[in-house]
C-alpha cells in the first residue's frame, strides 16, 4: 500500500505499459486464432489434434518458454510478447471452435440455403452467436496473459512485473506488493468489463 | 445491434500502430545486473540521458555478467554500469589489477577491440570486494585483516554468493594468494539476503562489497585486505559502439555524472534503498539534483 | 395483393445421389417433373430419399449423376449462391436466426441481393401480412418470443421473401401440435395458389399430403414408386406399396376428404 500510495505515477506508467504488452499480445494472438478456429470448427478431424497440441503447450511453464524465447528473441518487449500470444492461442482456439461449433446447426442450414454465401453465413450468421463464447475466451485468456506477463519484469523491463521483480532483488517487500496488487486490479477491472461485454453480446 | 464494421475495422487498423510504439527501436536501453548497486547507478544514467531529452528503455535485473556482456554484444542492451576488476577478472580472465588507472586503461582497450565496447569514463568509487564480520565475532575471534581469517578459517562459517565461489578473485583466488580460507563450513545465498545470516548468528564471516549499504552500520566491519589481493573495483558506463556513433551526446552526458559518483555517494544511496526502502529511481534522482540544483 | 405469375418449372432427369462409402443409393434414377406454380408433395417414410431429393433442388446435395433443370436450364450450370437467393426454403426447425429480430429475417434475401431499405421495409409488412400476422406487433420481436406457428410462418414469409422461382419445404409443420398445424397447412395452399410459386413439399405424413397436394411423388428407398394427382394415387395405386401407403390409417376419412376437395375445388374454380 505505500508504494502505491507514494508512487502512483510509476505504478500507473507500469500498468500502462502492462495493458499495452497484454492488448497487443491479444490482438495478436487473435489474428492467429481466428482461422486456427475455423479449420478446426470446419474439419472436425482436425480439431482435437490441434486444440491437444495448444494445450500440451499451455502446459509448458511459462519461464522455461520464456528462457528459450529470450535466446531467440533477446531481450525486452519482444519474448515476453511472443510468449503470451503462444499461451493465448489454447483458450482462444478453444473457444473460438466451441462457439462456432455451438450454433445452431438448423440456422447455418438455413442461411446456407437461403443463399448465404460461407463467408457471408461466418459473418452474419455463425460469427454474431458464437461472440458470447468467443469473448468468454478473451477474457480467461487475457485474465492469464495479464498473470503471465508479470514475467516482462524479468526479462524485458516492462509491466507491472517489473515492480514484482525489482522489488525482490531490492529486498523491498512494498514494491512486490505493489506491483502485486496492482496486476490482481488490473485483472479483475478487464474481467468484469469483459463478462460486461459477454453479456451484451449474449443478448444480441 | 452489430458490431459497427467502421469500428470494428478501426480497432484492428490501430493495433499495429499501438504495438509499433512498444517495439521502437529508438531508445537508448540501459541495462542493470541483479543488485541494489547496479540498480541505483544505472537509474542515474538512464535519468541522466532523459534530462538530455532521450528516450531510455530500462532492462535492469539482468542475472550476472555473462548475461548482461551477452545482451550488451547481441544489441539487447546499448550501456550499463560495469566494473573494472569484474570486466578484467570474470570477462577477459586476467590477474586482478590493484591500481585502478591500470586496471581501466586494460579493459577499456581490449573490450573495445574483443566487444566493440567502449568505456566512458569511470567514477572514483571502488566497490572492491571484501569480506565482512560483526565487531562482536572480530573482537571476540581477534580478526582484522584478511590474514587473520585465513588461519583462523577452519573454525569460522562463510556465508556467500554462488558467483564468490566460482570467480578466480573470490575464494578460490583467496585460497592460492594468502593460503588457508579453508572454511569449516560455506552457505551460499541470494545476493540480497546474505548479511542476514551473519547478522543473524548462523554465519561468522560473509562475502562483501566495499560500498553495500549494510557495511555503513554500527555492526558490521571490513576485514582490511593488508596484501592488497583484491583488484581495483570502478564503476563506468560501459556503451556499444554502434549506439556511441548513433548518438555521440550519450558520451557527454554519462561523463558528466561520473565523477560524482565517490564511495560515499554509493553508500549512502545503497543503504537509503536497502535499509532505506526506498525506490531506487527516487534515489538517484535525488542524486542528480544535488549535482545539479538548477535543475 | 397482386399475383406474381412464376414459371418455376422443375425437371428431375434421372437424378442419382449415392451414399458415401455404400453401395445403396439416397435417391436413384428420379424422374419427374412439375412447375406452374404447382404444390408436389414428397412422400414416404424415413430414410426413403425424399428430403435428399428436395435438397438436390438448390445444390445443397449434390448429384452423382442425372440433371435437374429449372426453368430449363442445368443447375450445376449456376452459381450455387446465386441459385439458392432465387429458391425458397423451409425446414422444420425453421432456423429462424437467433441475433435478428423478425424483420431482419424476412428480409435476409432481399438484403442479400441490395434491395433498398425502403423496399425491403415495405416488403416485410406485406409477407407479414400475407402469412397472417400483424406487422406492428411481429416486425421488431425477437424469434425467442415466438411460437412454434409464429415461428414457422415467419420461416415462410422469408423463404419467398425476394418472390422466387420456387420453394422447397423440408417437413415444416412437422414440429408444431395439431391445430397449428392444420390452420398452417390451408395458409399454405392459400399463399401457393395466391403466388403461384411451383413448391416442392416433403411430409412422411399421407393425410397432409393429401391435403396439400396438387400432385404426389411416392418415394420408397430412393425410388419413386408414383407420381399422381391425390385422387388417382387412391383409386388407381401403382404398386402394392402404394396401396398399402394411401390405404393406411384412417382412409374412409380420406375418402371423404377427397370427395370433398374435389368439390371444394370445383366451387372454387
Amino acid at each position: 500500500m505505500n508504494y502505491l500510495s507514494s508512487h502512483p505515477l510509476r505504478v500507473a506508467a507500469l500498468a500502462a505499459g502492462h495493458v499495452e504488452l497484454v492488448v497487443t499480445a491479444l490482438a495478436a494472438a487473435l489474428v492467429l486464432a481466428v482461422p486456427l478456429g475455423l479449420i478446426a470448427a470446419r474439419r472436425p478431424g482436425v480439431a482435437p489434434w490441434l486444440l491437444g497440441t495448444l494445450g500440451a503447450i499451455y502446459t509448458i511453464p511459462s519461464l522455461a518458454l520464456l528462457a528459450v524465447l529470450v535466446r531467440g528473441f533477446g531481450l525486452g518487449f519482444t519474448p515476453i510478447f511472443v510468449a503470451l500470444v503462444v499461451y493465448a492461442q489454447f483458450m482462444l482456439t478453444r473457444n473460438i471452435v466451441a462457439g462456432i461449433t455451438g450454433v445452431d446447426s438448423a440456422q447455418v442450414d438455413a442461411a446456407r440455403g437461403l443463399g448465404m454465401s460461407p463467408l457471408q453465413v461466418l459473418v452474419r450468421v455463425e460469427f454474431p452467436q458464437a461472440l458470447p463464447i468467443v469473448i468468454g475466451g478473451v477474457r480467461i485468456a487475457a485474465i492469464a496473459m495479464i498473470s503471465i506477463a508479470t514475467l516482462g519484469g524479468y526479462v524485458g523491463g516492462v509491466g507491472l512485473g517489473v515492480l514484482i521483480f525489482n522489488g525482490l532483488t531490492l529486498h523491498q517487500p512494498q514494491m512486490i506488493l505493489a506491483g502485486s496488487l496492482a496486476a490482481s486490479a488490473l485483472a479483475i477491472a478487464v474481467d468484469a468489463l469483459l463478462r460486461l461485454a459477454e453479456r451484451r453480446a449474449a443478448t444480441l | 445491434m452489430r458490431i459497427s464494421r467502421a469500428r470494428a475495422l478501426a480497432l484492428l487498423g490501430a493495433t499495429p500502430l499501438f504495438a509499433g510504439c512498444a517495439f521502437d527501436g529508438s531508445a537508448v536501453r540501459v541495462g542493470s545486473k541483479n543488485f541494489t548497486e547496479s540498480f541505483v547507478i544505472a537509474e542515474i544514467y538512464a535519468q541522466a540521458l532523459e534530462g538530455a531529452g532521450l528516450r531510455v528503455e530500462r532492462l535492469f535485473n539482468l542475472g550476472s555478467t555473462q548475461i548482461a556482456i551477452a545482451a550488451m554484444e547481441r544489441g539487447n542492451i546499448d550501456c550499463y554500469p560495469e566494473y573494472t576488476g569484474t570486466a578484467l577478472i570474470d570477462v577477459l580472465h586476467l590477474a586482478p589489477i590493484s591500481d585502478p588507472r591500470a586496471a581501466y586503461a586494460v579493459v577499456s582497450r581490449r573490450f573495445e577491440q574483443r566487444y566493440g565496447i567502449v568505456w566512458l569514463n569511470p567514477s572514483p568509487m571502488n566497490d572492491s570486494q571484501a569480506l565482512a564480520t560483526t565487531r562482536a565475532i572480530a573482537e571476540s575471534k581477534r580478526l582484522a585483516t584478511l590474514t587473520d581469517v585465513a588461519g583462523a578459517a577452519q573454525h569460522l562459517r562463510l556465508a556467500t554468493i554462488q558467483e564468490f565461489l566460482a570467480r578466480p578473485d573470490g575464494l578460490p583466488g583467496l585460497q592460492r594468494f594468502y593460503g588457508g580460507f579453508h572454511f569449516a563450513d560455506v552457505r551460499t545465498y541470494d545476493i540480497a539476503l546474505k548479511y542476514t545470516a551473519l547478522l543473524d548468528g548462523n554465519a561468522d564471516i560473509s562475502s562483501a562489497f566495499t560500498t553495500d549499504g549494510e557495511v555503513a552500520s554500527d555492526d558490521l566491519m571490513i576485514l582490511r585486505d593488508d596484501r592488497h589481493f583484491w583488484s581495483a573495483y570502478n564503476i563506468a558506463p560501459i556503451v556499444r559502439q554502434a549506439a556511441l556513433a548513433a548518438r555521440p551526446q550519450i558520451a557527454r552526458i554519462l561523463n558528466a555524472v561520473s565523477p560524482a559518483i565517490t564511495d560515499r555517494a554509493a553508500q549512502t544511496m545503497n543503504a537509503a534503498v536497502e535499509k532505506g526502502q526506498q525506490d531506487p529511481a527516487d534515489v538517484a534522482a535525488a542524486f542528480l539534483k544535488r549535482l545539479r540544483p538548477s535543475g | 395483393m397482386t399475383k406474381e405469375m412464376k414459371a418455376g418449372a422443375i425437371r428431375f432427369e434421372r437424378a442419382t445421389v449415392r451414399y458415401p462409402g455404400s453401395d445403396r443409393n439416397a435417391i436413384e434414377d428420379v424422374c419427374f417433373e412439375c412447375g406452374g406454380g404447382e404444390l408436389v408433395v414428397l412422400l414416404g417414410p424415413s430414410g426413403c430419399g425424399k428430403s435428399t431429393l428436395l435438397r438436390t433442388v438448390n445444390r445443397l446435395v449434390p448429384l452423382d449423376s442425372g440433371r435437374i433443370l429449372l426453368d430449363g436450364d442445368d443447375i450445376t450450370k449456376r452459381d450455387p449462391v446465386e441459385l439458392r437467393r432465387g429458391i425458397g426454403y423451409v425446414i422444420q426447425a425453421v432456423g429462424l436466426f437467433a441475433h435478428m429480430t423478425v424483420a431482419q429475417n424476412i428480409a435476409v434475401v432481399p438484403s442479400l441481393q441490395g434491395w433498398g431499405r425502403a423496399a425491403i421495409a415495405q416488403r416485410v409488412d406485406e409477407l407479414l401480412r400475407l402469412v397472417g400476422l400483424d406487422p406492428e406487433v411481429y416486425r421488431d420481436r425477437r424469434p425467442s418470443r415466438l411460437s412454434g406457428g409464429e415461428a414457422q410462418r415467419i420461416g415462410v414469409a422469408r423463404a419467398i421473401a425476394a418472390r422466387p422461382q420456387a420453394l422447397l419445404m423440408d417437413e415444416p409443420f412437422g414440429a408444431v401440435d395439431v391445430l397449428v398445424r392444420t390452420a398452417l397447412q390451408r395458409e399454405l395452399v392459400r399463399i401457393v395458389a395466391e403466388l403461384q410459386t411451383t413448391t416442392l413439399f416433403v411430409t412422411h405424413d399421407v393425410d397432409e399430403a393429401f391435403r396439400l397436394a396438387d400432385r404426389i411423388v411416392v418415394m420408397r428407398a430412393g425410388r419413386v414408386e408414383q407420381v399422381a394427382k391425390p385422387q388417382e394415387l387412391f383409386e388407381q395405386p401403382a404398386t402394392q406399396y402404394v396401396r398399402e401407403l394411401v390405404h393406411a390409417g384412417d382412409d374412409v376419412y380420406r375418402r371423404y376428404y377427397l370427395h370433398g376437395r374435389a368439390l371444394l375445388r370445383g366451387l372454387e374454380q
